[in-house]
């Protein structure tokens, strides 16, 4: 489930993760605005993590747009710096430190009195060559239980459609729950898609998830297998297939869980029941709900 | 060569042989009672595990024959786990591994009367990997033939067992030969299907091509859970294409009188001649479950590699 228009102004943990898809600079500047406005004007500290953008444009295009840019700067409100200096600058990209640095953010904004903290990202840097770029959609998967569950904060993923490949940005922006921005490209979705459940703990795949959807898999399995909470979901009801690598994938993935609890999986097709009467091996850590 | 205890035909035994693998051709129920029915009663005496996977009236009169007090015999129906020829060699080293320390024994009748000419070429080409899976192994695999099969098919027999056998006694097979020759002849080129549906593919399309395949198994009249079987054995052998066959291939469908058949073909080799035929760890991530899973859920996997790549052919019977 996917919200065409998320508010800005906070609310459900579902509405603060929103991947924010445009393909102009118009297009991005108006995004911009409309963010970092709702959160000076709410108290909030609103940090900016440029990836493609020089910093000092982002400044420039708020000022140019009505938003008093350099005040909110002084009084450091507004932190507009660079994904390379921050949260990339270490030897790899990590899902597990990133959890930790957001909880340090947040507290650093509340300690200098702001009433919460909202976050833009760039995400470009997902499609170059970066260590741990890999694991972004991992990331993406994760931080809704671990992160917008948990802290008071909102975040806009800044996905330039210009910079990204059109199915690895589908499958990107299929990870939140809330979108907003330029509609998805013609062809429709990826043909395998993960995103959290909004309820529970857990994670839905949507689809078909043969050997082209792999990389999918092994994130989807990746973020089960760090959850931290106690029962985890799978809900396959709307994915049509699953191969024997995605199995395996998602049974190696209940084998590592820090729990040792083990994963729902629900609505799973017929294909994964047939595939654990092959292996029943694969069926421990799963408790398999029928279709 | 000739050896008997209590009257009854056996294989030879050959101290320097750790693997015994002989044919028993038998022309009545009787002959069969005694030379098979025999067989089991000795291997059970000796307290050795038995693997009886015979067609299931066979397995009637064994049973009866050697009755259910021996708790170390186990009975398969082979018409069924041994549908497809291609996965009872897997049934077999499962059994042999899970009682590698007690010599295992094996009844495995693969050919019965009735089976179809391309079913029992499979059959012969198990036959001759059985010689290869096995060799070393401490175990014996008796294979009772009946006479009434084909000529074809009783001659091929002579060259898959190093020792055959009748209600006289047994001999070695002066017709045996090497299994990798075997397997060559059974490799003979596969009939062209008439007008069947073309789907190529690479990476892109295994979705569409599945989507498409199964669109097309539900029109063919193919029932719901044998579409499932079908779909997982095709989504396996046009991954493989993709993985190891040159990055695409082409996947033809066609329906003959009985079956569903789907056909990969690739760029890719198969270089060796046991793949899929022992159960893989499904865990291991060096793969290996494709060609296996496969076997497991077709009713006959012809596989041929011509100069120009890999063949895979996928039956599933309509019933």
């Amino acid at each position: 489930m996917h919200r065409a228009c998320p508010s800005a102004s906070g609310g459900a943990a579902a509405d603060r993760h929103v991947a924010v898809e445009y393909s102009s600079d118009d297009e991005w500047a108006g995004h911009l605005v409309v963010f970092v406005r709702a959160g000076l004007g709410r108290g909030e500290q609103v940090q900016y993590f440029a990836d493609a953008t020089d910093p000092g444009l982002v400044t420039r295009t708020l000022a140019d747009r009505g938003v008093d840019a350099a005040s909110a700067v002084r009084r450091g409100q507004l932190v507009v710096t660079t994904a390379d200096e921050t949260y990339l600058a270490g030897a790899r990209f990590d899902p597990d430190v990133m959890t930790g640095l957001w909880q340090e953010a947040v507290d650093a904004a509340a300690a200098q009195g702001f009433r919460g903290l909202r976050a833009i990202g760039e995400m470009s840097w997902g499609a170059r060559r970066i260590a741990g770029a890999e694991r972004l959609l991992e990331y993406e998967l994760r931080i809704h239980h671990e992160v917008f569950e948990r802290l008071p904060l909102t975040a806009w993923c800044f996905y330039d459609r210009r910079l990204l490949a059109r199915d690895d940005l589908e499958v990107l922006a299929h990870a939140h729950l809330a979108r907003w921005g330029t509609g998805a490209a013609p062809g429709g979705g990826p043909g395998l898609s993960a995103a959290p459940l909004t309820g529970a703990p857990g994670f839905r795949l949507a689809g078909s998830a043969g050997y082209e959807g792999r990389r999918v898999v092994a994130s989807a399995a990746a973020a089960l297998a760090a959850s931290p909470a106690e029962r985890v979901t799978l809900d396959l009801s709307v994915l049509d297939h699953l191969d024997i690598a995605a199995l395996a994938d998602i049974a190696d993935a209940a084998r590592r869980r820090p729990t040792g609890t083990p994963v729902r999986l629900v609505g799973a097709p017929p294909a994964l029941h047939r595939m654990v009467e092959l292996f029943p091996e694969l069926g421990e850590g799963l408790e398999v709900d029928g279709r | 060569m000739t050896a008997r205890i209590h009257g009854t035909p056996r294989p030879p035994a050959q101290d320097d042989v750790i693997f015994h693998h002989p044919a028993l051709f038998y022309s009545t129920g009787e002959d069969y009672a005694d030379g098979v029915g025999d067989f089991i009663r000795k291997q059970t005496a000796d307290e050795r595990p038995v693997l009886v996977a015979v067609p299931g009236e066979r397995l009637t009169v064994l049973r009866d024959l050697v009755g259910d007090a021996h708790a170390g015999v186990t009975w398969v129906d082979m018409r069924q786990a041994g549908r497809n020829p291609g996965r009872i060699l897997s049934m077999l080293q499962d059994f042999a591994d899970r009682h590698a320390d007690r010599r295992p024994a094996v009844v495995g009748e693969p050919i019965w009367v009735g089976r179809t000419s391309e079913e029992a070429r499979e059959a012969t080409r198990h036959e001759a990997l059985i010689n290869l899976a096995f060799a070393g192994r401490r175990a014996t695999i008796l294979c009772p033939y009946d006479t009434a099969l084909p000529e074809r098919v009783l001659t091929q027999a002579h060259r898959t067992h190093p020792v055959v056998g009748d209600p006289g006694g047994y001999r070695r097979s002066t017709r045996y030969a090497d299994p990798h020759a075997v397997c060559h002849d059974c490799d003979t080129p596969l009939p062209e299907p008439a007008d069947p549906v073309v789907l190529r593919f690479e990476e892109q399309d295994l979705a569409d091509v599945r989507d498409a395949a199964r669109d097309w198994a539900e029109s063919a009249g193919l029932p719901r859970l044998r579409r499932t079987d079908w779909l997982l054995a095709v989504n396996e052998a046009t991954g493989n294409s993709v993985r190891h066959g040159g990055g695409h291939g082409t996947l033809r469908l066609w329906r003959t009188a009985a079956a569903v058949v789907a056909e990969a073909r690739d760029r890719g080799r198969l270089t060796d001649p046991l793949v899929g035929r022992r159960r893989p760890d499904p865990h291991s991530p060096a793969g290996g479950r494709g060609v296996w899973m496969m076997h497991q859920l077709c009713d006959l996997v012809e596989i041929r590699t011509p100069p120009s790549g890999l063949v895979v052919r996928l039956h599933v019977t309509l019933e």
